[in-house]
Formats: C-alpha cells, sequence, structure tokens
C-alpha cells in the first residue's frame, strides 16, 4: 500500500511541475486532494468481477450417491455454496472438499468471492436419484451427430451436462421423438422426469410439446397422463440443464410408457435462425 | 470501461473513501503465478478513438525500432503503429476488411509484413509502410480447394530459410508451404480422427528454442492443444492445455505465450485469459485464468478465474518483456499492456 501511495504522490507532482513549471510545498494540499481524487479514481476502475467456478460430477442423475466437486483455482478467493436451494451469500458454507450428496433433487449454488474483486455469477446443479426400475426403452434414431451413449443413453443414469457435446446427449431435429418404455413389472406411476438442454444459442430449445401415456390393461390402449407445452417467447441466453417433470393427475398402475416429444418447428422471430426448426436434446428419464 | 458503469462505480468507491480511506490506495492485484507476473494498464493506447477507431484487434507484433504494431478489421485503419508508451505513431491500410493475422519477418535485414486475411482469402506481404509486395491466393495446387471461399487463412509463420507457412484456420485446416517467392511447396494437417490431424488451425509459428531440432508449433484451438510438426509438416506431438481455446503461439526467450480466446467450461461468455508455457511446454502461469496444476504430468483443466479479459486473441511480447493484449469481439477496445513485475 505504502508503495503505491510514494507512487502515487511522484506522479501527482509531475504532473502538477509539468503544468506549473515548478512546485512548492504551498501546492500540498492541492497535491494531496489530487491525490484522494486520483486514488478515487484507480478505486472507480479497479473492481473486477470473478469468474464462475467449476462445478465437475459424472453425472446428475445417481442410483445411490453422488459427488459434486467445485474448482476454482485462484489465491486470495473462497467457494462459497448452499445445498437447501437458497441464493449463497458471504455467510453461506465454505467449500472445502467434495460434497456427497444422496438426497434426491438437491441443487448446488455455488459463486466465488474474494478481496478486491466483484463476486462471481452462481453456477448451480440438481441432483436426481435414480426412479422406478425400467426393464428397456426405444426412441426414435436421434441425428447421426448426436447418438448419445447408445440405446440405453436414455435410462443409464448418465447425463446432466451443459455441454452439448458430451456424449450423454440425443439430439434430434426433424420429426416427432417417440420413447417407449417397458417396466419391470406393473407399478404405480405419479411423474415423468425428462432431461432436457436449453441452449438457444446453439439452436437447441425445450420441448414445444410433451405427451406422457400410460398403458391401460382394461382399455388395452395408452391413455394420457400427462401434457406440458411450452412456447419460446422468452430470450434466455444462458445454457441449462432442465428436467421437466410431468405428474399425474391420479397414479396410475402400469407396465408400458409411451412419450411424445415435438421439437420447435419454427425458431422465434428474435432468433438468429428464425423460421427453422430448432434443435431437441434429452438424455435421461425417470419415472417415480 | 463503458461510461454508465464507471459512474456506477464511482459513487460506490465515493461512499467507500468516506468511511474506508485506505481502500483508495489499494494496489491493483498483479495477474499470473510463479514468476511469471504482470500488472494490467487497459488505457495503454492514447490513439484517439473519434480518428482512429478499431474493430477486433486481431493481432500484434513488434519491430526492431520497437513499434508495436496492430492489426485490425477496421477498414479506416487496418494497421495501427505505436509506441511502447501507447503514443500513435502512424496508420495505414483500408484494403483489408478481414484483417486476422500478422507477422513480421527479417528478410536479409529488411522487415516485412504478412497479412492473412479471411474476407479476402488471400496472404498479403507488405512492406512495414504497407506497399503490397506479393500476394497469394487460395491454394488450388493442393487438389483440396475448388474456389477461394474454402479457403480462410488466419496465420502465416516464416522459416529461417524464408519459406512462408499458411494456416488456413478457419477454411479446412490445412498448413500450405510455400517457398519465400510464393511458390508452392506442400501441405500438410486438415481434418479428421488421427493425432496429426488439426481442429481450427488458428496460429502457426516458428521454434527455435532447442537449435537441435527447430519446429513448427500449430495451433488445434478446437482441440485445446498445440500441435507440433517438423518443417516438411511430419507430425511430432500434441501439448494439450485442457479447456484452453489457445490462439496463436508466440515465443519469445524461452517462454511460449498464448492469448486464449475462452475457457471451454464457459463458452461464449468473455471467458478469456493467457497463458505462458516454458520451454518444456509446461504451463508455469496463466494470467486472469487458474493455477496451472499438473498431476501424474497431466495438466488439469484450465478456466478463467478473474474478468479482465473478454476475448484476447493476440500476445505480443516486447524487448523489456512487455506483454500487449489484442482482443476480439470485446467492445472495440485498444490493446492492454501489461508489465512484468519482480
Amino acid at each position: 500500500m505504502s508503495k503505491l501511495f510514494i507512487f502515487n504522490t511522484e506522479t501527482l507532482s509531475a504532473v502538477f511541475t509539468n503544468h506549473k513549471g515548478k512546485s512548492s510545498l504551498i501546492y500540498a494540499p492541492i497535491i494531496f486532494i489530487l491525490m484522494l481524487l486520483a486514488g478515487f479514481y484507480c478505486e472507480a476502475q479497479s473492481p473486477v468481477q470473478l469468474a464462475p467456478p467449476l462445478l465437475k460430477y459424472h453425472s446428475v442423475f445417481f442410483k445411490k450417491a453422488a459427488d459434486v466437486e467445485i474448482k476454482f483455482a485462484q489465491q486470495g478467493t473462497q467457494i462459497q455454496y448452499t445445498l437447501n436451494n437458497q441464493l449463497p451469500t458471504e455467510q453461506s458454507e465454505i467449500y472445502t472438499k467434495s460434497i456427497h450428496i444422496n438426497k434426491s433433487f438437491t441443487t448446488v449454488k455455488a459463486f466465488v468471492s474474494g478481496d478486491g474483486f466483484l463476486p462471481s455469477e452462481m453456477v448451480t446443479a440438481t441432483f436426481i436419484k435414480d426412479g422406478i426400475k425400467i426393464k428397456s426403452v426405444q426412441q426414435s434414431p436421434a441425428n447421426k451427430r448426436f447418438q448419445g451413449s447408445g440405446a440405453t443413453a436414455l435410462i443409464d443414469n448418465e447425463g446432466g451436462l451443459t455441454d452439448m457435446n458430451a456424449s450423454t446427449w440425443l439430439g434430434y431435429q426433424e420429426g416427432d421423438v417417440e420413447i417407449n418404455m417397458l417396466l419391470a413389472k406393473k407399478q404405480a406411476l405419479s411423474s415423468v422426469l425428462i432431461n432436457c438442454l436449453q441452449n438457444q444459442g446453439s439452436w437447441i430449445f425445450l420441448p414445444a410439446q410433451i405427451s406422457v401415456f400410460y398403458f391401460d390393461e382394461s382399455k388395452q390402449s395408452f391413455e394420457l397422463l400427462g401434457e406440458q407445452l411450452n412456447a419460446p417467447n422468452e430470450k434466455i441466453s444462458t445454457v441449462s440443464c432442465q428436467p421437466i417433470i410431468i405428474a399425474a393427475a391420479k397414479k396410475k398402475k402400469t407396465k408400458k410408457i409411451k412419450i411424445i416429444l415435438k421439437g420447435i418447428k419454427n425458431l422465434p422471430e428474435w432468433h438468429a435462425g428464425k423460421g427453422q426448426p430448432g434443435w431437441l436434446f434429452i438424455d435421461e428419464i425417470k419415472l417415480y | 470501461m463503458q461510461r454508465r458503469t464507471f459512474i456506477k462505480n464511482s459513487s460506490i468507491a465515493a461512499a467507500g473513501l468516506i468511511y474506508q480511506p485506505s481502500l483508495a490506495f489499494k494496489e491493483d492485484p498483479l495477474l499470473g503465478q510463479g514468476n511469471k507476473r504482470y500488472r494490467l494498464n487497459t488505457h495503454w493506447s492514447k490513439a484517439d478513438v473519434a480518428k482512429n477507431p478499431v474493430n477486433d484487434c486481431h493481432e500484434i507484433v513488434q519491430d526492431s525500432k520497437g513499434r508495436i504494431i496492430l492489426l485490425t478489421n477496421e477498414t479506416k485503419n487496418n494497421v495501427l503503429m505505436y509506441d511502447k508508451a501507447g503514443k500513435l505513431l502512424t496508420a495505414w491500410g483500408s484494403e483489408y476488411p478481414g484483417a486476422h493475422g500478422l507477422t513480421l519477418f527479417n528478410e536479409n535485414g529488411t522487415e516485412v509484413l504478412f497479412i492473412c486475411d479471411n474476407n479476402r482469402h488471400q496472404v498479403i506481404k507488405t512492406t512495414l509502410d504497407g506497399r503490397v509486395l506479393l500476394t497469394l491466393d487460395y491454394p488450388k495446387e493442393t487438389g483440396e480447394y475448388t474456389k477461394a471461399e474454402e479457403y480462410v487463412p488466419t496465420e502465416i509463420a516464416i522459416a529461417p530459410n524464408g519459406d512462408i507457412y499458411v494456416a488456413d484456420g478457419y477454411g479446412k485446416d490445412f498448413i500450405i508451404r510455400y517457398d519465400s517467392k510464393g511458390n508452392y511447396i506442400s501441405y500438410f494437417g486438415g481434418r479428421g480422427n488421427e493425432a496429426k490431424h488439426l481442429l481450427n488451425a488458428h496460429g502457426v509459428c516458428v521454434d527455435q528454442r532447442n537449435p537441435a531440432k527447430p519446429c513448427l508449433v500449430v495451433t488445434s484451438r478446437q482441440q485445446n492443444a498445440f500441435k507440433r510438426y517438423t518443417f516438411e509438416g511430419v507430425y511430432i506431438d500434441t501439448i494439450p492445455l485442457p479447456g484452453a481455446w489457445v490462439c496463436r503461439p508466440v515465443i519469445k526467450g524461452a517462454y511460449l505465450y498464448a492469448a486464449v480466446l475462452q475457457s471451454n467450461s464457459n463458452l461464449w461468455k468473455q471467458s478469456g485469459f493467457v497463458t505462458i508455457l516454458d520451454k518444456n511446454f509446461k504451463v508455469v502461469s496463466n494470467l486472469g485464468g487458474s493455477e496451472p496444476k499438473y498431476a501424474d504430468g497431466k495438466l488439469d483443466e484450465m478456466y478463467q478465474t478473474i474478468k479482465y479479459f473478454d476475448y484476447p486473441h493476440d500476445v505480443c511480447v516486447d524487448d523489456e518483456e512487455n506483454l500487449y493484449i489484442a482482443q476480439w469481439n470485446s467492445g472495440k477496445v485498444y490493446p492492454y499492456k501489461l508489465s512484468p513485475v519482480g
């Protein structure tokens, strides 16, 4: 601190001397005020924001437990986080070692702070426990560029990564996506979770329509369990995984599930690809 | 810094001044780690934005007179020449709308510039005051190109014997080799699944730090790596730089410097930094980035930690070891200067 103080005095004296031809003690108070102003100016320029920390995990889906690491290799900073859905503050827990999660729908929210810097943006990830056992799955073939991890990609507990090039994503651009699932045995089903990627900048939107059907044995037909429509009105710049939950009004006993996803046929007016079909990315389905 | 932000921050600082006067004289933090640490000056350029604006600041070099030469795709003045204190000395060039790559070469005592133009699909050799000496069109001799538009050169390197290597970093990722007169010799690289292939071959430089084994260092930006080749284009090895979208390698003394356009962990969100590697290609410092860590010889993922830069695109190291950072798509800012500390 004292070093810079001296530096400021010299610099300002020099400026003052240049202006008036010579400097004298009489100008000391003026120099002092100028110094304060200069300090004020430096301070006004200096606060720089920290970048967000990195959340590192294998998958947000887990059978028994998941471990989450938060990385930020910058001296003089600390990571703080919450697991209770509250926004983390400088009073929140300080991160020291990896977080062990075994409760479904636990959300990690973290940010970084440090002296002399503006705190970072918050990063977040929700961890999801396995549901009803699914015996087999069959889905419409994905685009050859985004094939996921293969035939069982939607039930392998792998995914929840915001990187669109992660090997877990199934990507679709044309036609409806049909997914058929067979349970190990007849079960009472209350909800279906479909994990989707939202990355509008890369033309990846949430499905325009999700319809979930269960097989009614008495009627020998598929009946609607629940439905959701998403209109892409809002421009969202952040990239995120969106676990969409379709809940049944009443629990239904069934052994077979059919899901129909409709992608966006025409990207909205505000989008660079307006009028063209959007992409739809999914990586996991859970039944509860 | 934008005016609005300045005003906003001023009021915060004013309050701080009253209650915590010591804050006003707090030293700026240093950038980087170990013995490669720097102090940042974002107001280095004294150019008048009304007279000499910039668009994307793509690359910077220094000539033997000590002048700092900046290439921008602003056609009011594609080339700005500064002294080291940031005073603008001269400016020229209006015919390089896609000005991207800038390399200086001492040709038997005379310094010349090589400019890659993305939009013109050409490489242009000029004198230091902008007189055109040679123009290289798209390399149809390779048999890989059917039209100029497929060729989007981003960088040039000149071998000690005068051979010219052009990186087609936004085209087909080939490195094309010419003799000093511009006669086509050969090509290598290109896209594919083998180690010798490139993805976004954004930069190329000549590495003569080991006189027994001089080589070419080529950027494979989307693969977050540098790759080494012989002057004949034979692949040697890969230097992985996990997480870092490295631009061209710049060698000065024992070190290799590179602007990192952005971090893989935070794409297209102004997450750039600057990386410095020692002569063994070990990362020793990241300016505005994570402290480099190796486990069992493997480098940990690197990422931006402090938002000093948006999208750094090139580093110039001057004769006094100061760095100048040119940035792409970063609010048309002039280059920043970094001075070494300690």
